[in-house]
């Protein structure tokens, strides 16, 4: 296999800037897009090109307006100039889509959120996606400009548009009012990410080392793929991929729960109501809602550890702190002791996502809302879907005594032969939620790869 | 949920080939114990030559099996396990059709495996090809079949 350029440092200038930083512009839309023909995708690219935001510095002049760009394999084929013999070069799990039994077996997108009923992305004419512009604001009207600049551009391309809210009549956009970092379930997010650092020499153990998620740095003969010297891999170097997924959080199924389950909670938790709710949504997620870690905060949420990362599972063998299947322990399982089918260390996600929809109101749980999620890796089977696998599945571990059972948080709990049970150890014995409920339901899905700067330029051409 | 592979690759006539699948076939268990009882997951695994219809030689390789969960998350352990690796990667040289991309690494290894998959796993809205007598998962089996056994041993 060749490793070439593994140690050359990447250039910042030809990364797209999210693979690389969260951007923290309060306004974001996700514009998702079908081609109709090559000249107008290319047209389309080009239009768009001068406000892709790279991975470099901005300093002080932090940018008003911004984007980056997203191309499923579909949308690979429908612009590049790649024979078929080097399109098959791309990995299995991107080439074929989330709506393909490979990857359907780690997603399990059964019943409430069968891909038949997704709004994008499933593997219909009408349905697939080829490109997602994610485009970035500093204010409501500056987002009204960047997102007329792209659909104006998309209509005069050609291109068809999905607009997945509200019955096909409202883009994704993101809910720019949520305090910072907040996501509906009222949890803080994106708390924990990989430590992205590029190590010389490359360092295998380290799974924050860009050559993880960055293609064309391979670590091993294991990946990133399109692997070597050769024209597919010369058109995905320097790309990430960015598995997209729009997920409905069903607040008032959530809300309902925590009320219900709240008097099983210990005696000492019961001072309140509300706190003992709070101790029910701490156990499903591994954190508390303002972000302590069950780990480092067992007994009450403690500003001081709501951003801490430094910690481990190795002290709490019995989950009598933090349960096995809670959300964060799933998704980060850290230092705990996995099956030997698993990979060691436990890969990482970039996690780049936000809340869409307004809240609740005290009156109403109408409306549409939950999170765009945006996961980026370097393999999306050996990543994503396998950390996925694990929150449907939890057989990753002996510790779990149910080896069909599943996170406390975003499960199909139409997976079959799944164990919806929920088991929170405690010192008075063990609290048995019997059946999970659908918390969390799968709107459209694409996977994207966010390829290079300069990549991007020879579509535009 | 189990989930199957069955590995269908028609292999080249030469007599080099034919005598690399006879071997494949000889030392498949051998080769490949180690790596898929450390996995935990894999139920049953099996490899059987398809004869020419002249009944001469070999027409193409076969390599069934049953394992619990999704594949391609595992792919890599079995890439990883030099047996395993040693296994599918003489299948993928003997191949009458070479893979493309070559099976030289990960990526290579996947596709190859994908592309002569002839089995459907179930999936939403799409119907399995495989019949399921439990839904325990090897692990589980395992590990009561030592509380079954210790006993017996200490008596
Ligand atoms: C609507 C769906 C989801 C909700 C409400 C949700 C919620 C959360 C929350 C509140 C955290 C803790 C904050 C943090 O550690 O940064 C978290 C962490 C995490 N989530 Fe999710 N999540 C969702 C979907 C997903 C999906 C689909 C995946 C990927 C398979 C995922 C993977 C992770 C990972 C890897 C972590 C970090 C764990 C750690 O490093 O400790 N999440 N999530």
């Amino acid at each position: 296999m060749t490793k070439t350029n593994n140690n050359s440092i990447p250039d910042k200038s030809n990364i797209q800037g999210m693979i690389l930083r969260g951007f923290t512009h309060p306004y974001s839309c996700h514009l998702i897009f079908q081609f109709n023909d090559k000249p107008g995708a290319k047209n389309f690219i080009k239009s768009i090109f001068p406000y892709i935001q790279s991975a470099e510095s901005w300093g002080d002049a932090k940018p008003d307006i911004m984007l980056n760009i997203g191309l499923t394999y579909s949308g690979i084929k429908a612009t590049s100039d790649l024979s078929e013999t080097y399109l098959e070069y791309f990995p299995n799990s991107f080439i074929e889509g989330p709506t393909s039994a490979g990857s359907q077996g780690s997603l399990n997108d059964w019943g409430v959120s069968d891909p038949s009923g997704w709004a994008f992305g499933n593997d219909t004419d009408e349905q697939h996606v080829d490109c997602i512009v994610h485009t970035y604001a500093m204010t409501d009207e500056t987002r009204a400009l960047i997102v007329s600049i792209v659909s104006d551009a998309a209509k005069a391309n050609g291109l068809t548009e999905f607009l997945p809210i509200d019955n096909g009549t409202k883009r994704l956009e993101e809910y720019a009012l949520m305090p910072r970092n907040f996501i509906h379930f009222a949890y803080l997010d994106g708390i924990d990410q990989p430590d992205l650092t590029w190590n010389d020499p490359a360092d295998p153990n380290d799974t924050g080392d860009l050559r993880n998620f960055l293609i064309g740095y391979p670590l091993s003969d294991s990946g990133p793929g399109p692997t070597g010297d050769n024209p597919a891999g010369d058109f995905a170097k320097d790309g990430c991929y960015n598995a997209f997924r729009m997920l409905y959080q069903d607040v008032k199924v959530f809300d309902e729960f925590l009320i219900a389950n709240a008097p099983k909670a210990p005696k000492e938790i019961q001072q309140t109501p509300e706190y003992a709710q709070e101790w029910i949504a701490a156990k499903l997620n591994g954190r508390w809602r303002n972000g302590s870690p069950l780990e480092l905060s067992p007994n009450a949420p403690d500003v001081a550890t709501s951003h801490a990362t430094d910690f481990g599972y190795k002290g709490d063998t019995t989950g009598m702190k933090c349960p096995f299947a809670a959300h964060t322990r799933v998704g980060n399982p850290r230092d705990e002791v996995l099956n030997s089918s698993e990979p060691s260390p436990v890969p990482r996600l970039i996690r780049r996502g936000m809340a869409y929809g307004a809240p609740p109101t005290l009156k109403s749980y109408d409306g549409e809302r939950g999170l765009i999620g945006l996961f980026l890796c370097g393999s999306i089977a050996t990543q994503f879907e396998l950390l996925y696998s694990w929150m449907n599945t939890t057989n990753f571990a002996s510790t779990f005594t149910s080896q069909q059972g599943q996170d406390g948080l975003i499960a199909n709990r139409d997976t079959p032969g799944a164990d919806r049970s929920f088991n929170i150890p405690t010192a008075d014995g063990s609290i048995t939620i019997d059946s999970l409920p659908h918390f969390v339901i799968t709107r459209g899905t694409a996977y994207c790869l966010l390829p290079s700067i300069s990549t991007l330029k020879s579509i535009a051409g | 949920m189990a989930n199957p592979l069955t590995l269908y690759v028609p292999i080249k006539q030469d007599a080099v080939s034919q005598a690399a699948a006879q071997l494949a076939y000889q030392n498949f268990v051998k080769s490949v114990t180690s790596g898929l009882d450390e996995s935990g997951i894999v139920h049953y695994a099996r490899v059987a030559l398809i004869p020419n219809a002249s009944g001469q030689g070999t027409y193409a390789i076969l390599l069934i099996t049953t394992f619990d969960g999704p594949m391609n998350p595992y792919l890599g352990f079995f890439w990883k396990n030099p047996g395993t690796q040693q296994a599918f990667a003489g299948i993928a040289a003997i191949a009458l059709t070479p893979p493309n991309p070559p099976v030289k690494d990960l990526t290579g290894f996947e596709n190859f495996i994908n592309k002569n998959n002839l089995s459907k796993s179930a999936s939403p809205g799409k119907p399995g090809d495989l019949y399921e007598a439990y839904t325990k998962t090897v692990k589980e089996i395992t590990s009561t079949a030592k509380e079954l056994v210790l006993p017996k041993q200490s008596v």
